[in-house]
């Protein structure tokens, strides 16, 4: 379990089937609380905090592995391997999002499927795919960052959210006020310079996108594309607006995962 | 500084994935806590940082077979490149200089491995260990040229050192500054021309030239001279490497001007007066000693005047301290422009100044002390808008410093001036009175 705590892992449910719940950049795992009860009725649920979040992020944080997303791929295959998973039905926010598609083609035998909520091969655009950011829109994101964390925080968190909900804009502003800057600023550029987008072909495993109408980090193109260029996924676009919408939307992603989680455990 | 050329490494492992048909061939360079530092591989593999650790592959016990892939947990960033998980593994041990842990890694995923070509990659561990060593080696020269590079130039000197062999230098960026020529290395002929021209352009060249001329007989000569280029003064310290000059020569620039300008503020400092910025008693007297013993040669005379503000506790009393120090002041300045550049002045103490002048004639003694009489006379002080009518009393004698003369010319002189200034200010103030 040495790696599992290390991660701050926490399990729990009632069910046989294995839940992975991956968060995304600037939160923790305490993201899914708004969704946890629903997956501890039915699934055997694992949390953990990524690399360089939660409380223990420093400690867990090595700007060499992570300067990349393979790093963070590889963390999720130790606790699989370490945990003794398979079969399992991982369930992702953002920048997990990818984590979990590299980690799937390294062991399909681990992953059941997998849930994308607000996820993204590549943010940035190019001629003929729409990422959402501009280079150097990044740029002057990154020199905000570096320039005053505080500052940054409170302009970027309410961009965020997306919507008028102070109680989320103040969970989120908290987890990514936890994050050391220089982590925080070296995960967003390995975050917002990576490009999976050829790897995504490989996924074998069954993918349900989810993702807002309206979202700042992620445009509904993104969904788009990595529906029509996973060999097998569904699309489900929530009418509203945030990056966040298991936290601002919970009722709505879950809907959606009892639709699209039907048949077995759920 | 030299850099390693990884096509070698690469062409090997494109051959090696040739000859047995892998679908991946890496030589990866792993330190002996399973961290991958560098990578050659066929594909080429965008270059991600990954731990072997708990791969399984550093652990097993390699008999040069492929084995099968689901016994080891690859890193995703390799596995990626296959498109999945690896069917066959094969790792070649082929530990290298400080990477005890490197090889070369093939994985199969979709193509079958060929025995014939497995039976000739030991052949190629040798030449992979050997080519990572020598990676690992040129990675580390190029950091401790960095180093040295960054230790060169964050001392705040020009430095110039040259080789033991006497044909290379490594010149920093201040000395490259000095030189006129650019900081980095240089072959030592080239840079002769501007070091000499260096020297040349000093205010003090030939007494530098011929400093320099005795020590270079010495192969081993160590000195430190400080060359004047004119407001600017450096101090050049040059001596053998490690003391002998086989091993090369290091010459050190330091700008010194700073210093030098700070030493001459104290030391004026130390002997002026504080208010009236003239020199000081103590400095007076120092300096007449010197002035009487270079005149003791020459048999020629010397003459204090004694000068002392009249009333001047009445100036205090009506108009103030400030005011009292303003008038002492510019009453300094009128006798020190009164005076030619070569004659002492000094505040005695209190209201008093006294000046020593150096060679005068009989008569100019007089004329002199009625010059600072009337300089102080023929005008009214002026301080804030307060007009204050201002004279002195001046008493002088004269004595000849003679080669047996008395040691205690100067008390006697001073003695004789305080009398004759007693004199004038008991005649009426705002007089002249010379000893006789």
């Amino acid at each position: 379990m040495e790696i599992f705590e290390r991660f701050n892992g926490h399990r729990s449910g009632g069910g046989t089937e294995i839940a992975i719940l991956s968060h995304g950049f600037g939160t923790d795992q305490t993201a899914w609380n708004a969704l946890r009860p629903w997956f501890e009725e039915r699934f055997d649920v694992i949390s953990f905090d990524l690399a360089g979040c939660g409380p223990q992020g420093a400690a867990t944080y090595d700007f060499d592995r992570h300067g990349s997303l393979f790093g963070y791929a590889d963390d999720l295959l130790d606790i699989i391997d370490e945990l003794g998973v398979s079969n399992c039905t991982y369930v992702s926010h953002s920048m997990s999002g990818m984590i979990g598609a590299v980690a799937s083609i390294a062991r399909p035998d681990a992953f059941k499927r997998l849930v994308m909520i607000g996820a993204s091969p590549r943010y940035l655009d190019e001629d003929g795919y729409v990422g959402g950011f501009k280079a150097e829109n990044l740029e002057q994101l990154f020199d905000s960052m570096s320039a005053n964390y505080q500052a940054f925080v409170a302009g970027f968190a309410p961009g965020v959210v997306g919507v008028d909900n102070s109680e989320v804009v103040a969970d989120f502003s908290n987890t990514l006020f936890q994050m050391r800057p220089d982590i925080a600023l070296n995960t967003s550029r390995t975050i917002f310079n990576s490009d999976v987008r050829g790897l995504v072909a490989q996924v074998s495993r069954p993918v349900h996108v989810v993702q807002t109408a309206v979202d700042m980090a992620v445009p509904v193109e993104v969904g788009q594309w990595l529906a029509s260029h996973l060999p097998d996924a569904t699309l489900d676009i929530i009418d509203a607006s945030g990056h966040l919408p298991h936290m601002t939307a919970p009722r709505e992603v879950i809907e959606i995962l009892q639709r699209r989680l039907a048949g077995s455990a759920a | 500084m030299s850099t390693f050329d990884d096509a070698a490494l690469t062409g090997l492992c494109q051959f090696a994935r040739l000859a047995t048909e892998a679908d991946l061939t890496m030589a990866i360079e792993i330190e002996a806590d399973g961290t991958s530092v560098w990578a050659a591989s066929a594909p080429a593999l965008s270059n991600a940082r990954f731990n072997l650790a708990r791969s399984g592959l550093t652990s097993h016990a390699w008999s040069g077979e492929p084995v099968d892939g689901a016994a080891f947990r690859l890193p995703t960033a390799i596995v990626q490149v296959l498109g999945g998980p690896a069917s066959k593994v094969l790792y070649i041990p082929a530990p290298s200089h400080g990477a005890p842990l490197s090889g070369l890694l093939l994985l199969w995923r979709n193509n079958v491995p060929q025995a014939r070509g497995i039976a000739q990659l030991p052949l190629l561990a040798q030449s992979v260990a050997r080519l990572l060593t020598a990676r690992r080696e040129a990675a580390r020269e190029v950091i401790v040229t960095n180093q040295f590079v960054d230790l060169v130039e964050s001392v705040p000197a020009g430095i110039v050192l040259i080789d033991g062999d006497g044909a290379g230098t490594v010149v920093n960026e201040r000395a490259a500054a000095l030189l006129g020529c650019t900081a980095g290395r240089h072959r030592a002929a080239e840079l002769a021309g501007p070091m000499r021209a260096l020297r040349q352009r000093c205010d003090n060249h030939d007494e530098l030239d011929a400093a320099y001329a005795e020590r270079m007989k010495d192969v081993d000569f160590a000195v430190t001279l400080n060359w004047v280029m004119g407001e600017r003064t450096f101090e050049v310290d040059t001596h053998p490497v490690r003391g002998n000059g086989e091993y090369g020569r290091i010459w050190l620039f330091t700008d010194v001007t700073a210093d030098l300008l700070m030493a001459a503020e104290l030391r004026r400092l130390a002997a002026s007066d504080p208010l009236t910025g003239v020199p000081n008693r103590r400095h007076f007297e120092e300096r007449s000693a010197q002035i009487i013993a270079a005149r003791e040669a020459t048999g020629r005379s010397v003459a204090v005047l004694m000068l002392d503000v009249d009333h001047f506790k009445k100036i205090n009393d009506t108009h103030g301290h400030p005011v009292g120090d303003e008038v002492l002041k510019v009453v300094a300045k009128r006798c020190r422009d009164a005076l030619r550049d070569r004659d002492l002045f000094a505040r005695f103490g209190g209201e008093e100044f006294i000046a020593l002048l150096a060679a005068p004639s009989a008569d100019e003694v007089p004329v002199t002390a009625e010059r600072l009489r009337s300089a102080i006379a023929s005008a009214p002080i002026n301080v804030d808008g307060v007009r204050v009518d201002v004279t002195v009393s001046v008493g002088g004698a004269i004595g000849e410093a003679l080669p047996d003369g008395e040691t205690a010319l100067l008390d006697g002189l001073i003695a004789r001036a305080d009398e004759a200034l007693y004199a004038a200010k008991a005649a009426g103030r705002n007089r002249v009175t010379i000893s006789d």
